[in-house]
């Protein structure tokens, strides 16, 4: 019987989470940017970061947000006001592996890969990436309360455009 | 000043010598070899690091200028070498990581070994075994060490040349941009907050002509344009230096709002709100009302003062076609956490994923996805006239023409 996050809401199973990256990923995918934010609580911590500067500790990153609201900007900056040549963005997660619990949420980690098709060109990697996410019961979803993706990759192809 | 034209055979060069520049110059690769011999391998002073990212005797960082690799070492307490990273044995490039520490530099293939300063130490089986092999005995350790290149530690920056031509990096600047470079860094000690690497696919001069064009800063970003960080209308300058090579483009920020300028900036978002503004939390920090600084350093790298966020930006070239950028966000080493936290959150703005630069790296690319099947063609460079000399508005493309003047000078062209 599978399970769905409006019924088992306290519950973060293996399949509700399982559903959570499926629902993300697609929405991903087929570029609902709008709906992104939505994966997140209002306090929340997303961070593309290049592994170097995750392993010196530091915190800068390519994309950084603290808050849904910093989500809802970046769609709106990419919409709005950015200019770049269009492109499909394919996401390549791993199952995701359960790495600890905190405060009643789930720490998991899984690969992804990200690959872009520009016109005329054949398809590259963007990024090579781990994500270190923490998922939590929010308002009756599970939610990402962070979502660190450490990306191995040392040049990327010119632009990050979309999000991870 | 003008200086007569000389195109490389079977190559022209538009009548509008200052005003026009034919794209052959983004896409010869004979163009390119030249260039690195007498640019990048010539007078010139090229970005290297940061004093602060090797704060202890042996602690190295590898770069690339132009293409050849290099180390960039603490020597000793008071002195940072640069030195080619290549065995003067075969070859190799034996640092292979982008930073480390040791007590000298050894070469994996034939454990040659150099002191931090490049100078050859150990030759392994230098006098033979058993009276069999080893090196003549006129091989001398002093003459084959590590080519070592001229270096300067100007207030936090570490800047080398392999030309021994080469100014001091003061005069090199000029008195003008002197003034410039030592407004933001002036001395104080400086901290890495992180890095953001990125292959650019188009030629290395479009990124130095992208930061002395302020005529698309308020055009291309609309994200500048709108929340008033960077507009044709806001009082500004661009200063060139003497010989037209470096470049600043000077600006302070205005407020979101609609100007008569703003008619000529097509998709200017009046209504654009942001949800949490904490990305556009700026404080005035230098003396002075601008707010914005972007210098040019000519060929290699860009000083980026962009309100509280601050970078260098290498490039180092690919080929005619690309060039890696490499971007270093860094903070004063006494800066407060909050200060930390809002230069961290305006990098959202900048980088490989930046509400502004990616815009950058794109139409880059675009540009030289357009120039390079036409070389005999050329781009317009007349906005703001056909003059070369700094202005007190952005209106103008006059330190790109510039560049170019003196890039004709030094390539002999």
């Amino acid at each position: 019987m599978s399970t769905t996050l409006t019924e088992r809401p306290a519950a973060i199973t293996r399949d509700a989470i399982r559903d959570l990256y499926d629902d993300y990923y697609a929405t991903l995918d087929e570029v609902r940017l709008h709906d992104w934010p939505g994966f997140f609580p209002q306090d929340c911590l997303y961070r593309v970061i290049p592994r170097e500067n995750f392993e010196a500790g530091y915190t800068l990153s390519t994309m950084q947000a603290e808050s849904r609201g910093m989500l809802k900007d970046r769609v709106t900056g990419l919409t709005r006001t950015q200019m770049y040549a269009p492109r499909y963005y394919r996401r390549f997660p791993t199952a995701p592996r359960i790495v600890g619990e905190e405060n009643g949420g789930v720490r998991t980690r899984h690969n992804l890969l990200l690959v872009q098709t520009l016109i005329d060109k054949p398809s590259e990697i963007v990024l090579s990436a781990v994500c270190h996410d923490l998922i939590v019961a929010d308002e009756g979803r599970l939610r990402f309360a962070e979502r660190v993706v450490v990306f191995d990759s040392e040049m990327l192809p010119n632009s990050l455009v979309y999000p991870v | 000043m003008t200086i007569p034209v000389r195109p490389p055979e079977g190559r022209l060069w538009p009548a509008d010598a200052d005003a026009a520049v034919p794209y052959w110059v983004y896409s010869d690769p004979e163009i390119y070899a030249e260039e690195l011999r007498r640019i990048w391998y010539g007078p010139h002073w090229l970005y290297v690091g940061l004093e602060c990212e090797i704060p202890n005797v042996g602690d190295w960082k590898t770069a690339t200028l132009g293409e050849r690799p290099v180390v960039m070492v603490r020597s000793a307490q008071n002195e940072i070498s640069v030195v080619e990273n290549r065995c003067a044995h075969k070859g190799v490039k034996f640092c292979q990581a982008r930073f480390g520490h040791s007590e000298e530099l050894i070469c994996p293939y034939h454990q040659w070994s150099y002191a931090l300063n490049g100078d050859l130490q150990g030759v392994p089986f230098r006098r033979g075994v058993k009276r069999q092999g080893g090196m003549p005995a006129d091989f001398d350790l002093t003459q084959n060490g590590l080519t070592k290149l001229r270096v300067e530690e100007v207030n936090g920056v570490v800047w080398a040349t392999f030309s021994e031509e080469t100014p001091a990096f003061r005069d090199y600047l000029g008195e003008k941009f002197w003034k410039h470079y030592t407004r933001v860094y002036d001395g104080r000690k400086l901290e890495v907050l992180g890095y953001n690497r990125q292959h650019i696919p188009a030629n290395w001069k479009q990124m130095q002509e992208n930061i002395k064009d302020p005529y698309h800063a308020g055009l291309l970003h609309v994200f500048f344009a709108t929340f008033g960080l960077f507009r044709a209308d806001q009082k500004s300058a661009v200063d060139i230096d003497d010989e037209g090579r470096h470049g600043i483009l000077i600006s302070r920020k205005g407020e979101q709002e609609k100007t008569e300028a703003m008619a000529d900036i097509r998709n200017f978002q009046g209504d654009l709100v942001l949800e949490d503004p904490r990305v556009m939390d700026v404080v005035q920090e230098f003396p002075g009302e601008e707010t914005v600084g972007m210098i040019t350093i000519f060929p290699s790298v860009i000083l980026q003062q962009q309100v509280n966020s601050l970078t260098t930006r290498q490039i180092v070239p690919k080929g005619p076609d690309g060039f890696d950028f490499h971007w270093t966000h860094w903070c004063y080493a006494d800066d407060t956490p909050e200060m930390r936290l809002r230069r961290t959150r305006q990098a959202n703005l900048f980088g490989p994923a930046g509400f502004v630069s990616a815009d950058d790296g794109e139409v880059l690319e675009m540009t030289q996805q357009g120039a390079t099947p036409s070389p005999d063609a050329h781009m317009i460079l007349q906005m703001g006239g056909r003059t070369i000399e700094s202005t007190d508005h952005q209106v103008t493309e006059t330190a790109v023409r510039g560049m170019y003047r003196y890039w004709r000078k030094v390539m002999g062209l």
